[in-house]
């Protein structure tokens, strides 16, 4: 390579590193602690949500609330999905016993997946039953 | 080390369920949507023995009139029904209480008869012998007189049991009858070459919505089973979902009170039922004695439900569409009736449309199996007629 | 019989009265007692918690449970000589709710006392259900048993008089089983000096009942399965020989044994809840002792709510649950061990794997 084009290259690098030292946002794995509280509070405001539909009357048509059958979320196995579901007949993730549930015990419609209710609903549910290890499948 | 345990099970059942998978009724695959038929070791399945146990079936000498058989009630044509009959007709015409299941699939149940009183194909098959409004015999002896003499009978049961004389007893009549009925089995509808065998066209729009309904807002599947494999349509289980039992609400205390108290053995729980009226609408309770079976009846299977008219223990519920209209109607036939206090607590109102309740009968009629497509269209087309 | 297997034995005097007790006669139950005038059953029903909708509609579920449990109670022969109800008649305690569920307990062909519930008590402080069913506590003697009725869901002045703005938040507060803003159970300082005084003429050898909807217990402080002054009142009960608790409350399967007292819970006919261990942020007591209820298919609204039939036996309570869409259970005290055990699974290779799915 001639000198000027290992010169100029040079040249090009130094102000590409002394730009990207400026602007540090290109890399992808900095993140501080404060953004994991942020983020981690973002995260409790879907499950503070959830919570509020949890104890809700209004999710089914018969004022029934999931928090009645279910205390803290108790009993709703989250960590067993996806499993066969017994009453329907084949193997489905948590939104949809979710769903079942909706419709059957508090007599109303499921909710879309797209619908902020129902990641709230997951949120909260598995955050009441977090620590506890996965076991798919399990009846 | 419990789901390792339960891991190693898992693996383990799926292993026997295969090695099973081949054997079953004729060293054939089971059809679509059904699983292997549950074969009892202590009666194997041979052709010989299902040809013998076709020609028991069909033997009208085994009544006291010598004009009534199995077929009777179970007629070929009439996919082993006797449809358009509510309650069956046994020598001289006498009627009983119960609407005659079809043979078709029954080798899938645990139980046999509406209430489930006999626990096998091969214990059911000794009852209508000597049930005074079926065959009416008053023992099994006739019937051991005859195959124990008539040539074709002594070589056949020599040739499938190498037994004769006094060794042919009624053990061999029966499982004959029974590997015979293991035979009948059909799968292979639209429904099951549309979720199980995946054709896209199998089922129309109408019978897709009304799987949904099925499934969903009908909630049909929990007694109905279609599972990710293989659909039974039946769980086997008795329930009690409000038909017949409105006739007898205020008589239940008596009626439970003395059929207990009566003792009865399984032989005449069978007579008692079949020719009681009310006692019949006691259900299981007539078996288990337990306050659970108050007028619990079994789960059917709905394969070819379109041909196997009218419906429900009674045959009190004529057409399919009554049938879907009584569970909307959250189990009462007539809407706004009261319901019974022992209603089974699956059955609510639905809120379906009749929009929906149409797209649900026409999901139902897509579960006749091929064998009995033409029936079903000349059933349908006689309605028409009408 | 291999030793340290419990046997019928240990438990046929307190569970013969039940075998009988279900659509049997009597007669074909042998009954091995000195006296059979002294052994009789009841009935126990609890927390129905009927549900206002709107207007004259009410939640179809809960309703169908009560109507249930009534129906099945009145097929028990032989007849027992009363029947209870548990406590929690209403959801939030609204005349509509008390009234139709008093209509629904009114088909019951036999004597009934109750028990006050936090959902009958927390809208008026129990008016309109003493106006319907009498005193919330006293006691009665039957039988040569003494039987005493506790309000065991009573708290703190502040907390159920200042603390909330109108009577229908207060009741709504403390409906909520999981509910942070609730306020622990107790019996209060006014009950047991009455409890006091009316076991001063209680002799030691008299069996006592005492019937409560807490458990007269601390097991979870969260979804206040607690007494607050459970050892209190355990205390004024200790001079005696025989005494066993009933409570409603938890709507499942429980049973203790604490020095003297035999602790039983009743089951709702409403709707269960899930066993306070499987909550997993949260330490629970439930007692070591108890064999869980069998695990439930919501599809079957009724399965894991259901009723009971009590038998007394020389002093003993022994539990027969009627669960429906489910297989009966029976609880009855064990004289070899000296406690409450379930006459089928309290061995846990008996155990089936409905009870196993935590």
């Amino acid at each position: 390579m001639s000198k000027k084009i290992v010169g100029i290259t040079l040249i090009v690098l130094t102000v590409a590193v002394a730009i990207a030292g400026y602007v540090s946002v290109t890399w992808a794995d900095k993140f501080t602690k404060e953004d994991q509280e942020r983020w981690q509070a973002e995260f409790m405001t879907v499950v503070k949500a959830g919570r509020e539909l949890w104890t809700s009357p209004t999710l089914g048509t018969n004022g029934v609330a999931c928090a009645q059958c279910h205390p803290n979320a108790a009993n709703t196995h989250p960590e067993t999905y996806p499993k066969f579901q017994q009453q329907i007949g084949r193997v489905i993730g948590l939104r949809d016993m979710i769903n079942w549930c909706l419709q059957h015990p508090l007599e109303g419609k499921a909710i879309d997946v797209n619908d902020p209710k129902m990641v709230a609903l997951e949120a909260y549910v598995t955050y009441e039953r977090r620590g506890v290890a996965l076991d798919p499948g399990k009846h | 080390m419990k789901t390792l345990l339960s891991g190693t099970l898992v693996l383990a059942a799926l292993l026997g369920l295969t090695a099973a998978g081949v054997d079953n009724a004729q060293g054939v695959s089971p059809p679509l949507g059904l699983p292997p038929v549950p074969i009892p070791e202590a009666n194997p399945q041979t052709p010989e023995k299902v040809a013998l146990g076709e020609k028991l079936f069909n033997d009208k000498r085994f009544s006291s009139t010598g004009q009534v058989n199995c077929a009777e009630c179970h007629k070929a044509e009439k996919a082993l029904t006797d449809s358009p009959l509510s309650v069956s007709q046994g020598i001289n015409k006498l009627t009983g209480t119960r609407n005659a299941p079809t043979v078709v699939n029954a080798a899938y149940f645990k139980t046999a008869f509406w209430d489930g009183r006999s626990p096998s194909l091969e214990d059911q098959a000794l009852h209508p012998f000597v049930n005074p409004v079926e065959m009416g015999l008053k023992d099994h002896q006739p019937i051991l007189d005859i195959v124990r003499s008539d040539p074709d009978y002594v070589k056949a049961f020599q040739a499938v049991f190498v037994k004769q004389g006094e060794a042919v007893t009624m053990t061999e009549v029966t499982q004959a009858i029974a590997a015979f009925e293991r035979t009948k089995v059909s799968g292979n509808s639209p429904f099951d070459r549309w979720y199980f065998g995946k054709e896209e066209d199998a089922l129309n729009p109408a019978q897709k919505r009304g799987f949904e309904l099925f499934v969903n807002q009908g909630r049909c599947v929990s007694c109905h089973l279609i599972e990710q494999t293989q659909a039974l349509f039946t769980d086997n289980r008795f329930h009690n979902i409000g038909v017949g039992i409105n006739n007898i609400k205020s008589d239940i205390p008596a009626l439970a009170g003395e059929f207990i108290k009566a003792g009865a053995t399984a032989s005449e729980v069978d007579v008692k039922v079949l020719t009681d009226k009310r006692t019949s609408e006691l259900g299981r309770l007539a078996v288990s004695k337990s306050m659970e079976d108050i007028g619990s009846f079994k789960t059917p299977t709905l394969r070819n439900v379109a041909v196997t008219a009218p419906y429900m223990h009674d045959g009190s519920v004529k057409t399919l569409r009554d049938a879907v209209v009584h569970y909307n109607n959250g189990g009462v036939t007539k809407k706004g009736d009261p319901v019974n206090d022992f209603l089974s607590s699956g059955i609510r109102p639905l809120n379906l449309s009749d929009a929906q309740v149409d797209d649900l009968v026409a999901f139902l009629e897509s579960l006749t199996s091929p064998e009995f497509a033409q029936l079903a269209q000349a059933t349908a087309d006689s309605k028409k007629e009408k | 019989m291999t030793p340290g297997t419990v046997t019928r034995r240990d438990f046929i005097k307190g569970a013969g009265a039940l075998a009988a007790a279900s659509l049997l006669p009597v007669t074909s139950v042998e009954l091995a007692f000195a006296d059979p005038a002294e052994n009789f059953t009841f009935a126990y029903i609890s927390d129905s918690h009927i549900q206002q909708i709107k207007g004259a509609e009410f939640v179809r579920n809960w309703d169908r449970g009560l109507i249930r449990a009534v129906a099945e109670a009145n097929l028990l022969t032989p007849k027992p000589d009363f029947v209870m109800f548990g406590g929690d008649l209403g959801q939030l305690g609204k005349k509509e709710e008390l009234d139709h569920g008093a209509e629904m307990l009114s088909k019951l062909n036999y004597k009934l006392h109750c028990v006050m519930g936090e959902h009958d008590y927390y809208l008026d402080l129990g008016e309109y259900w003493s106006k319907l069913f009498g005193p919330q506590h006293y006691s009665w003697d039957h039988k040569g048993v003494h039987f005493i009725v506790l309000n065991s869901i009573l708290t703190n002045d502040d907390w159920t008089l200042r603390r909330w703005p109108t009577p229908e938040q207060r009741m709504l507060e403390m409906a909520g089983l999981d509910n942070p803003n609730g306020s622990p159970f107790m019996v209060g300082e006014k009950q047991r000096d009455w409890l006091k005084k009316d076991l001063e003429s209680v002799k030691k050898e008299t069996p006592i009942v005492l019937f409560s909807h807490s458990p007269i217990q601390k097991i979870y402080k969260g979804w206040n399965f607690w007494t607050d002054d459970a050892e209190d009142v355990q205390a004024l009960l200790q001079p005696f020989d025989t005494v066993n608790v009933v409570y409603g409350h938890v709507h499942q399967i429980q049973y203790n044994q604490i020095g003297n007292i035999a602790f039983n819970a009743v089951m709702a006919t409403a709707w269960p809840w899930p066993y306070p261990q499987t909550y997993a942020q949260a330490e629970s007591h439930l007692p070591k002792l108890t064999v869980p209820m069998n695990r439930a298919n919501p599809f079957f609204e009724r399965d894991a709510t259901g009723w009971q039939f009590i038998g007394v036996d020389t002093g003993r309570v022994a539990v027969h649950y009627r669960l429906t869409n489910n297989t009966d259970r029976t609880v009855a005290f064990n004289r070899t061990k000296g406690r409450p055990e379930d006459i089928d699974y309290q061995d846990k290779a008996k155990e089936i794997p409905p009870q196993d799915h935590y």
